[in-house]
């Protein structure tokens, strides 16, 4: 009896350790290549926005096509600061086009209302010294968290696994 | 024992170990990769602050002079702090946090460099000025005035306060017998000497170039003669006329153009203003380079007699000799730190050769001055530092950095005590400008040959090429944005026909 019941604990351990534990190792690595492509995916759009000064609809759907190629669904967030001068404050040496006066302020916009601007207009002019941010989280499960979560019996961490956030500042005027 | 025991014994004794072993590594991995992170968004700020000094002072007619320049390196430093603290805010981190982990940022220029880094606001405490007060008219000095329980004040005495602080110079400091003189290097073979030389006070600066040839207009350089014939021009916009390719000489910081109808102009804040007097077209410019460069290089070999001055005359600000340091800052007895060659004399180099003395002794004072003035304001940040409790120190720069750093206008920017699990982060970011007015080197410079196609100077198929047209600065290419008389703006390529400085079209082929 004690025998049969040894045999099947060491079938179950023997089952997680032959299938289980690689199955992890296996998806972590899936998720740190994920991890990988989302970065450069988001550092090459807000690179490609700042070189050209221009957040287009096609360029915006390209980005969503390539982080959604690793197999998750992602959160992505956008944000920019765009520069409004104070040209009452100028002093007689600095010219109006100069970016990034001490005393400008910034208008942030956000998802919400750039993904309503690129409905309509199918592409925002942004110019030098404006700010723009973009964060892309995952927020469906991988495997890797669902295999997680069953060896820790549910109580694993249910935030995000990838995320990848990328800013900077616009060198070139879009229009 | 049967097999099955002895294989939960082995998963009881393997497991935790793998286990343990699984966490630990992966922590390390995390740590290295919070660091990489944090690299990138450190390069990437500093990238930000260098392109915004760039577009700045390419779109601005006064960049070169010092006011104007210090306003363009508030706004770049504005950009990194704003840059930084818009990358950080994954990890929750807002702008005035950030700023108590950068200890310094360092702005290298031409012949010096700024610092910009947290100051205790210490204001005058003995000139005294009539203000109203309480009591009627009372005579007090600012710092009685800006007192720390002034709530009105913006700073008041003893606030700590972010800003620039003054500039420091690439000098060093001789003494030879009774000669007590300073000279001030730069990023090329441009020198400032200052100071007592032969009983007499000396204020003279010049390039130092050796193999130069001829006299009045016929000079020579390295035996290739120089063209007389130049004729300088640049694309600007005049407000209400438009774009125009005209003829321009630079006078004291500010650009003079020659209108169509023969009157010269200046533009200052998208405003146009005439000149009373006409200037002279300067078609002569590399001759008169060269003219003085050959004098200027004599002066200090023979009138000044500086011909064996060498590093051993280096002094500190008590006299004594700079020495080499041990690791425990004692200054190591027989080690010079700038060596005893002579300084302006090689058998072996031509002066502006990059190994010759001279440069060796360039290089050696400005990174000298550089890391004392920077390790003084790393160091002295620990009395700033508000909550962190890091203790702040310069990190060791690798030779390349350095490298990088003595030939190139850049920003230095430093990011210590973050903390990223398994240590503490000390990270620091060399980003160097290359399109800039303050220095040409080889890579500032295009050659436009016969066929349309562009070359970097030093480019071995012009070796062949012999069919030259034209020279142009990197700087020509960069798009510039001016204001319009109409309020929008006008963006365009101010690409010039031929560069300013000492290179003809000629002299350029036949170096090669």
């Amino acid at each position: 009896m004690s025998d049969s019941l040894i045999t099947i604990v060491v079938i179950i351990l023997v089952a997680i350790l032959m299938f289980v534990f690689p199955l992890m190792t296996v998806s972590d690595r899936s998720d740190d290549t994920s991890q990988l492509v989302v970065d450069t995916s988001v550092a090459d759009f807000v690179n490609n926005v700042r070189t050209s000064g221009k957040l287009t609809e096609v360029q915006y759907e390209k980005f969503v096509e390539e982080i959604s190629s690793t197999g998750v669904a992602y959160n992505v967030e956008i944000e920019i600061q765009q520069r409004d001068e104070t040209p009452g404050k100028k002093t007689t040496q600095v010219s109006a086009s100069a970016v990034s006066d001490a005393n400008d302020a910034y208008i942030t916009k956000y998802t919400a209302q750039i993904m309503d601007e690129l409905d309509a207009n199918h592409e925002i002019a942004l110019k030098q010294g404006d700010f723009i941010k973009i964060r892309a989280e995952s927020k469906s499960t991988t495997i890797s968290q669902q295999v997680s979560k069953f060896l820790q019996f549910g109580a694993a961490n249910d935030t995000y696994a990838i995320a990848a956030e990328h800013a900077g500042v616009i060198t070139t005027n879009g229009k | 024992m049967k097999i099955q025991y002895l294989a939960v014994i082995f998963i009881i004794i393997i497991l935790p170990i793998s286990v343990i072993l699984n966490g630990y590594t992966r922590s390390q991995v995390e740590t290295l990769d919070l660091q990489i992170s944090y690299d990138n968004k450190l390069n990437n700020a500093t990238y930000d602050a260098v392109k915004t000094f760039q577009l700045n002072t390419i779109n601005s007619d006064t960049s070169d002079l010092a006011n104007s320049k210090l306003t363009d390196i508030e706004a770049s430093a504005n950009i990194f702090f704003k840059s930084i603290a818009n990358n950080f805010n994954m990890a929750g981190y807002n702008q005035d946090v950030l700023k108590d982990y950068v200890p310094a940022l360092v702005y290298t220029m031409y012949d010096g460099y700024y610092i910009y880094s947290p100051y205790t606001n210490t204001l005058d405490d003995k000139n005294e000025v009539e203000v109203i007060g309480n009591g009627g008219v009372e005579k007090k000095s600012d710092a009685q005035i800006l007192h720390s329980g002034n709530e009105n004040a913006t700073y008041k005495q003893g606030d700590k306060i972010s800003g620039i602080k003054p500039y420091i110079s690439y000098s060093c400091r001789y003494k030879k017998g009774n000669d007590d003189f300073v000279i001030t290097y730069s990023l090329d073979n441009y020198i400032v000497i200052q100071g007592m030389i032969g009983g007499n006070w000396v204020y003279d600066s010049g390039y130092l170039l050796d193999n130069v040839g001829g006299t009045g207009n016929n000079m020579t350089y390295r035996g290739v003669p120089i063209n007389a014939s130049e004729n300088l021009t640049e694309t600007v916009y005049v407000p209400n006329e438009g774009l125009k390719t005209l003829p321009c000489i630079k006078i004291n910081g500010v650009k003079y153009y020659k209108d169509n109808d023969g009157t010269w102009f200046s533009i200052m804040n998208e405003k146009k203003y005439k000149q009373p007097e006409n200037f002279e077209e300067r078609t002569t410019a590399g001759i008169k380079f060269y003219q003085k460069a050959q004098a200027f290089t004599y002066k200090v070999r023979t009138t000044y007699g500086l011909s064996d001055l060498t590093g051993e005359h280096a002094v500190d600000e008590n006299e004594h000799t700079i020495k080499e340091k041990d690791e425990n800052g004692n200054d190591i007895s027989n080690n010079n730190k700038f060596g005893n060659y002579p300084i302006f004399s090689d058998n072996s180099n031509s002066i502006e050769d990059p190994n010759s003395n001279f440069n060796q002794q360039r290089l050696a004072v400005i990174r000298y001055t550089i890391e004392k003035n920077l390790s003084i304001a790393i160091n002295n940040y620990n009395n700033y530092s508000g909550g962190v409790t890091t203790n702040f120190q310069m990190p060791k720069l690798k030779e390349d950095e350095w490298e990088k750093i003595l030939n190139n206008v850049s920003v230095i920017s430093f990011l210590q005590g973050l903390n990223i699990g398994g240590k503490i982060y000390n990270g620091y970011s060399i980003i160097t400008n290359n399109v800039t007015n303050e220095v040409v080197n080889e890579e500032s410079i295009y050659i436009v040959t016969g066929d349309n196609k562009y070359h970097t100077a030093n480019d071995k198929d012009l070796q062949s090429n012999t069919n030259i047209k034209g020279a142009y600065l990197n700087l020509d290419f960069e798009i510039k944005t001016v204001q319009k008389s109409d309020g929008g703006n006008l963006t365009f390529i101010p690409r010039r026909k031929k560069t300013r400085r000492h290179w003809s079209t000629r002299s350029i082929r036949m170096l090669f």
